[in-house]
């Protein structure tokens, strides 16, 4: 690549920008024309995205706390918050899709980081600091190989991420009746984990028949988050959570109808489930009794 | 009396020409409308003009928006419902914004992806690329603090994930969730925290650095594409 001392570039520049004043063409009426019918479109384009969105709407719900449905473009607005609610599926906006993809690859707890903060941060450094990489004084294409290289593998990166973030979890298999399964696979789990029992498929957290926790682990983590993992505390009750971390610890890693290497430490299980009752009571219990 | 009077035409200009003189607004105007750019720009230089459009409108349509919503969990989403599905025009100003927001993000992309295939960050306008990606990084920390505000499912879990996963730093990570969240947990306090940045400290932020922006870009002048050549074509004075 060509070396320019200081004082070239300077005189380039300035070369160019005296050149630009001497022959260039005013920025009225030439740019603010073509700006202005550009601004135009992209208003245009705002407001049919929003006229779309605003026709597919359905009727006004008579629940106060539904969510009103709408077509291609999304509900008017989902339900309520509500901590409470079991079978959320959370998705963030389609912007963030690439960093949620990253999760999903960087699941276990070790790797985590790499997906939450060390890529972001990377990213961030090189787009801010890119001028200061790109020393090549050069600006055409076809004098910057490895730019015009890079120039197209991120888009392409960030989109082939996008796509698989936009991804919902794969359907899984059907829950066994074990106490607990059922309530696994309706919840918030179910988005996140791998678990064989539960017939769950979500790929974005650790894949529970692989990291096996005991009772203790997976109470606490349950109960308090970790990580990306929100906490349930909110959500359910101290039976409820007892009884999910009893089968988890139970059934991760099970082969068939027996159980895991961490049945040993669930303590409560599935007596926890019994009191929690709904969803969280099995049917195998309910006939073989704890 | 007629020579006493000034003729019409002067009189018309006495308060452009009183403007004038104390604050040179009209010579100013006039340098950023005849000023000469480069021959061969045309439909590929017009996305940055087209941002500054659109973060007019997400100004506007969100100045209305924080006229009726209140950002407490009780109201929050009460007051969605109400602007989409009770107010004049509401479901306008909402979709404008919600839907604006999406489209500034893509159109940044563009931006971005224009200036840097043109080689437009080359020396002397590293700053400007600078404040531009300072620009698009606070965008997308407004599109997070976004939508929590709806306080809808949605907005409730991918903001806890969206903490979380700011809290996985390490040493600042969990100080940080901590004071994005004002406490371990959603709660008023949090709405409170994220209507804040929403539209006072991360927009302020970004409308300084947009007018920093566009002085780099006045100041060093619009970029020629690469293949142009400095050749005065017939007709040039």
């Amino acid at each position: 690549m060509p070396r320019l001392t200081a004082r070239e570039r300077r005189e380039g520049y300035q070369r160019e920008y005296a050149f630009q004043q001497r022959h260039g063409k005013p920025f009225f009426p030439h740019v603010v024309f073509h700006d202005t019918i550009v601004s135009l479109i992209v208003v245009a384009l705002i407001m049919g995205l929003s006229v779309l969105w605003y026709v597919q709407f359905g009727a006004i719900p008579t629940d106060p706390m539904a969510e009103r449905t709408g077509g291609l473009l999304g509900p008017a607005y989902e339900a309520k918050a509500d901590p409470g609610v079991l079978g959320y599926h959370p998705q963030p906006d389609w912007y963030f899709f690439f960093l949620f993809e990253l999760l999903r690859i960087f699941k276990t707890p070790q790797l985590l980081i790499v997906g939450t903060i060390i890529i972001p941060t990377i990213w961030m450094v090189l787009l801010i600091g890119w001028p200061f990489i790109d020393r090549n004084p050069d600006r055409r294409l076809s004098r910057r190989p490895i730019a015009l290289a890079i120039g197209v593998m991120v888009p392409i990166v960030l989109l082939t991420l996008t796509f698989y973030g936009s991804k919902v979890p794969a359907e899984g298999g059907a829950a066994s009746t074990e106490p607990g399964a059922a309530a696994f696979a309706a919840g918030a789990c179910s988005t996140c984990h791998v678990l064989a029992n539960a017939g769950t498929a979500g790929n974005v957290g650790p894949v529970l028949d692989e990291a096996k926790p005991d009772y203790a682990t997976a109470l606490a983590l349950i109960t308090n988050g970790q990580g990306a993992m929100p906490s349930f505390k909110a959500t359910y009750t101290e039976d409820e959570i007892s009884c999910l971390a009893g089968y988890v610890a139970t059934w991760s890693a099970a082969v068939g109808t027996t159980p895991g290497p961490g049945a040993a430490t669930a303590k409560d299980y599935p007596a926890s489930c019994e009191k929690a009752g709904g969803l969280f009571a099995g049917t195998v219990s309910s006939a073989s009794g704890p | 009396m007629s020579t006493l009077l000034p003729p019409p035409k002067e009189i018309a200009m006495m308060p452009v020409d009183w403007v004038e003189e104390r604050s040179g607004a009209i010579s100013f105007g006039k340098f950023m409308l005849f000023r000469n750019v480069p021959k061969d720009i045309s439909w590929l230089q017009t996305l940055g003009s087209a941002l500054i459009t659109v973060f007019i409108l997400q100004a506007t349509t969100g100045i209305i928006l924080a006229m009726y919503y209140q950002p407490t969990p009780d109201t929050a989403w009460m007051t969605i419902q109400w602007i989409t599905n009770e107010a004049t025009l509401g479901w306008l100003v909402r979709g404008m914004h919600k839907w604006g927001s999406s489209v500034m993000v893509v159109l940044l992309f563009l931006h971005m992806g224009r200036t840097f295939l043109f080689g437009a960050y080359k020396y002397p306008r590293e700053m400007t690329w600078i404040t531009g990606a300072i620009i698009f990084i606070l965008v997308m920390g407004m599109s997070f603090t976004g939508y929590l505000l709806v306080f809808d499912e949605r907005a409730y879990w991918a903001t806890i994930v969206g903490v979380n996963i700011n809290g996985t730093a390490p040493i600042l990570g969990p100080a940080l969730s901590y004071v994005l969240m004002v406490g371990p947990e959603i709660g008023t306090n949090t709405l409170s925290r994220f209507y804040s940045l929403h539209m006072l400290v991360l927009p302020s932020a970004i409308g300084g650095l947009i007018f920093l922006h566009m002085l780099l870009v006045v100041r060093l002048g619009v970029t020629s594409p690469p293949w142009s050549r400095m050749e005065p074509t017939e007709g040039d004075v």
